[in-house]
This record gives structure tokens, C-alpha cells and sequence, in this order.
């Protein structure tokens, strides 16, 4: 069993939104459904000052706050620590939405059910890309797949290399790391 | 980055009648032990009870919009036992089966004959769905005006004050003489706005100095933002503090005769209005104002 995470390394990140749109190809969304939104801000003092930007998506958390509180068990812990929504057991209540702390699941205008990062695990698969779509489309490199129990693994080394951390602390176990 | 509430006025609705439903059989429950003389009131909640609640329950079934179009997944509600809102949906389906035997068995006449034990066990089950509407809330951690311990308390007072405003709304009109033999229920329900309004000031002074920022704007959004007309116009003032009022001056400086009067029928009636849309006001406005916590950059 792996366990899936991601880097995300917001110093190369020129918010182009790529990730987003090949996400949405990849996955087939609505135009109004974004598995990512990108949060901006300020950092540093005059003169030297810059923009972060960083892109938010499912963090895939170990403590899912969806998952506990989801009624139906449409969103659950799936294999290889990838949180997962079943579509056929949402109601689409949005108690998932409410509980998500980073605010990155959408409901899906047509169907009603709500739905979110999927780490592209099966689409990956059947198009026989090495990673998710995001990954791949990114211009500079800013991101990075892999399995966090594998220590040979570079996803490993580079989190270990750029001290990167979940975006909020240890809040909910979050596999999506940043450097920032 | 503007945030757009998750849950607006339909949910709203539910919160409302459920909350509205289970206040009523419980305060019907409270008038057969106290006020066993007031068969009309006590009938009155026994039938406000599960109308509200089922049409709360059908206006969830309608916002919940993946589970309208595919009815059977309502079936998985109680598949996960560690969700606010199993719970919810167990107490709901346990509170409106009580309910409707009760309304059955008092409509067939057999009203002096419905065991007290079912009235009780109907009573906390009605309690327990007004508590539900403040912990589904309460448990979300993302928005802080929520995810505190005040907040079902404050929803179960409020639901218990509709409650009774709705037997006695219609009380009024329909069975004048019991309203008025109804003296130490209306003293309740006077002192219920005035425990509710200590508890909204508890739960925006706790709030605001939460360690989030987001507890902050939540409360500014109440009290000086967007939502500060309806906060203070139609929540405080005419949800908690003119029921207050209006009551005070019928039940303490009034004459029996004013108060058996049609203008002091008409006051009443008038505070109970208030305190429903008092009510609605609340869980509306609970809903749309809570901010959830800043991931980079604070939601506005």
C-alpha cells in the first residue's frame, strides 16, 4: 500500500492556472468546477516584494473532516490514502463542504453531488500518464506526485531537501505539502 | 476572496421547523403536565409538531439535490454513525413516529389515554432534534461562530421559544379561554428571549476572541456588516427585544380584563409573530454571516 501525497512549490508557481485547466480536461468538469482555486497574497516588505501564489486542492488528510462527518460514507478513506467521494452514495447535503477547512470541494451543478481531487488515480491509469494531470501541465515544474512511504522516492527527498510542510500545520494530517 | 455561504435559506427553513417542531411537542408535553385543562393548546403542538418537521424534512430531501434525483441514497443516511448528521436522522425518524401516534391517538379522541411515558420519551426526542440543529453546525470546525458549545444551547432555547409561540399563536385565535388559564407556560415563554439574548451576547463575545481571525469577521459580519440590518432590526429588536416587551406589559402591567381583551389577544399575537421570525432570522442569519478560517488569505 502506498501512500499518495503531493509537493507544491509555491516559489515557482506563477499562478497560470495550467494545473486547473488540465485538471478540468483530464477530468472531464464543468466549466464551474474546479478541483483548484489559488488563494494570492503579498509577502515581504518594500522593496523586496513579491506574490505568493499557492494553489489549494483536496489535501487528501489523514484526519479528513469529510469523511467524519460525510452521513452517507460517499466520502471515505479510499486505498493508498486517497480520500475519495463516491458519486453514487452523495446526496449532496454539503456537510463535506461545511467541514473542509481548506474550502476546495465543488458541487457539481448538474448532478448535484459534490466531488473534489481525485489524485487522478484512475484516469492516470487508463491514459497511462506517469503522474496527475496537474503535475504534468505545470509550465515550471511546481509540482511534484509520489509516495510518501517510500523513502527512495524523490518526492521524499525533495520534501526533506525544501523543509516544505502542510499548508496548515498539523490541523488534519494533510499529505499535500508546500514549499513556501 | 469573497465566500460564498455553503447553506443559505432553505436550509435556514429546516433548521427553523425542526427546531420550531420539536420546541412544540415538547412545550405540548410540558402544558399536559402543568395545564392538563388546556386539551385545545396541547393539541395544537401535538399537530404543529410533525407538520413542521415533515415539511423541514422535505425541503432538506429538496436542497439536497444529488439525493432528490436518486431518492434510495437517503437510505445510506445510517451508514455512518460518527456524522452529527446520522444522529440527526435518526432522532428526526424516531421524533416524527412518536409525533404522529401521538396526533393520531389525540385526534381519535383517545387523548387522555396517550401514556405519559410516550408524551416524555416524544418531549426528549423533540429536545434532541433542536439540539441536533445547533451541533450539525456546532462540529464544523472551519467556521468558528459555529463550532462552539454555545450554540446548541442557544438553538434549543430559541427552538423551545418558537415552539411555544406557535401553540400560543394559534391558541389565541382558536381557543381564546385556554389561552388564557395558560398563565405559567406564558411566564416560560416570556423569560425564554430574555435567556436567549444573554446567550447570543455569550456566544459573539466567545466568538470574536476566538484564536481564528475568521471568529472576528464572523461577528463584524453581525454586528457592523452585511448582516447588521437584519441583526440587529429583525433578530434583536424584533425577534428578542419587543416580544420582551409586548409580553412584559400584557403579563405584569396589565389588567385581566386588557389582557382577556382583543387588543391585548392581538399584542400577544403580534409578540409571537415576532418571536418566529426572530427565530427564522437567527438560524439564517447564523448560517450566512459564520466565516470559515483563512487557509492563506482571510475570506471577506
Amino acid at each position: 500500500m502506498a501512500r499518495y501525497g503531493m509537493l507544491i512549490d509555491t516559489t515557482k508557481c506563477i499562478g497560470c492556472y495550467a494545473c486547473r485547466t488540465a485538471c478540468q480536461r483530464q477530468n472531464s468538469l464543468l466549466p464551474d468546477e474546479a478541483f483548484i482555486r489559488y488563494e494570492q497574497r503579498e509577502v515581504g516588505s518594500y522593496p523586496d516584494v513579491n506574490v505568493e501564489n499557492v494553489p489549494l486542492q483536496c489535501m487528501h488528510c489523514e484526519d479528513a473532516p469529510c469523511a467524519q462527518v460525510c452521513p452517507t460514507g460517499a466520502a471515505h478513506m479510499g486505498a493508498d490514502g486517497i480520500v475519495e467521494v463516491d458519486q453514487g452514495r452523495c446526496i449532496g447535503c454539503l456537510y463535506c463542504m461545511a467541514a473542509c477547512p481548506y474550502q476546495v470541494r465543488v458541487r457539481n451543478s448538474e448532478t448535484g453531488a459534490v466531488d473534489k481531487c481525485r489524485f487522478c488515480t484512475v484516469s492516470a491509469e487508463e491514459s497511462g500518464t506517469k503522474m496527475c494531470s496537474c503535475v504534468e501541465a505545470c509550465p515550471t515544474g511546481a509540482r511534484l506526485f509520489g509516495d510518501l512511504d517510500d523513502p527512495d522516492s524523490q518526492i521524499v527527498a525533495e520534501i526533506a531537501r525544501t523543509k516544505a510542510a502542510p499548508i496548515a500545520g498539523d490541523l488534519t494530517k494533510s499529505k499535500v505539502f508546500y514549499v513556501r | 476572496m469573497m465566500f460564498e455561504p455553503i447553506w443559505g435559506v432553505v436550509i435556514a427553513c429546516y433548521l427553523f421547523l425542526a427546531g420550531l417542531g420539536g420546541g412544540a411537542f415538547a412545550a405540548s408535553t410540558y402544558m399536559r403536565l402543568r395545564t392538563p385543562k388546556c386539551v385545545h393548546l396541547i393539541r395544537y403542538g401535538r399537530i404543529i409538531a410533525p407538520v413542521t418537521v415533515i415539511i423541514g424534512l422535505v425541503l432538506l430531501m429538496f436542497d439536497a439535490t444529488a439525493g432528490f434525483h436518486h431518492p434510495l441514497r437517503f437510505a445510506l443516511l445510517l451508514t455512518n454513525f460518527g456524522s452529527v448528521m446520522t444522529w440527526g436522522v435518526v432522532f428526526l425518524g424516531a421524533f416524527t413516529i412518536v409525533s404522529l401516534i401521538v396526533l393520531i391517538m389525540d385526534l381519535l379522541g383517545k387523548g387522555l389515554k396517550i401514556p405519559v411515558w410516550l408524551d416524555v420519551a416524544g418531549a426528549v426526542l423533540g429536545i434532541c432534534v433542536c439540539v441536533y440543529t445547533g451541533c450539525l453546525l456546532g462540529v464544523a470546525k472551519t467556521f468558528p461562530l459555529w463550532n462552539n458549545a454555545l450554540l446548541p444551547v442557544l438553538f434549543l432555547v430559541s427552538a423551545v421559544s418558537t415552539g411555544m409561540a406557535a401553540i400560543l399563536l394559534v391558541g389565541i385565535f382558536r381557543a381564546p379561554h385556554e389561552f388564557h388559564l395558560s398563565g405559567a407556560f406564558k411566564k416560560f415563554h416570556f423569560f425564554l428571549p430574555i435567556f436567549e439574548l444573554f446567550l447570543v451576547a455569550c456566544l459573539l463575545f466567545i466568538t470574536a476572541n476566538s484564536a481564528e481571525a475568521a471568529g472576528w469577521a464572523s461577528v463584524m459580519n453581525l454586528v457592523a456588516g452585511d448582516d447588521a440590518v437584519a441583526f440587529w432590526l429583525m433578530f434583536v429588536l424584533a425577534g428578542l427585544v419587543m416580544p420582551t416587551i409586548l409580553e412584559w406589559k400584557m403579563l405584569f402591567m396589565s389588567t385581566k380584563e386588557v389582557e382577556e381583551s382583543k387588543t391585548g389577544h392581538m399584542v400577544s399575537a403580534a409578540s409571537d409573530v415576532l418571536v418566529l421570525v426572530g427565530g427564522f432570522t437567527l438560524r439564517l442569519l447564523v448560517l450566512v454571516a459564520a466565516m470559515p478560517i483563512t487557509i492563506v488569505q482571510p475570506w471577506v
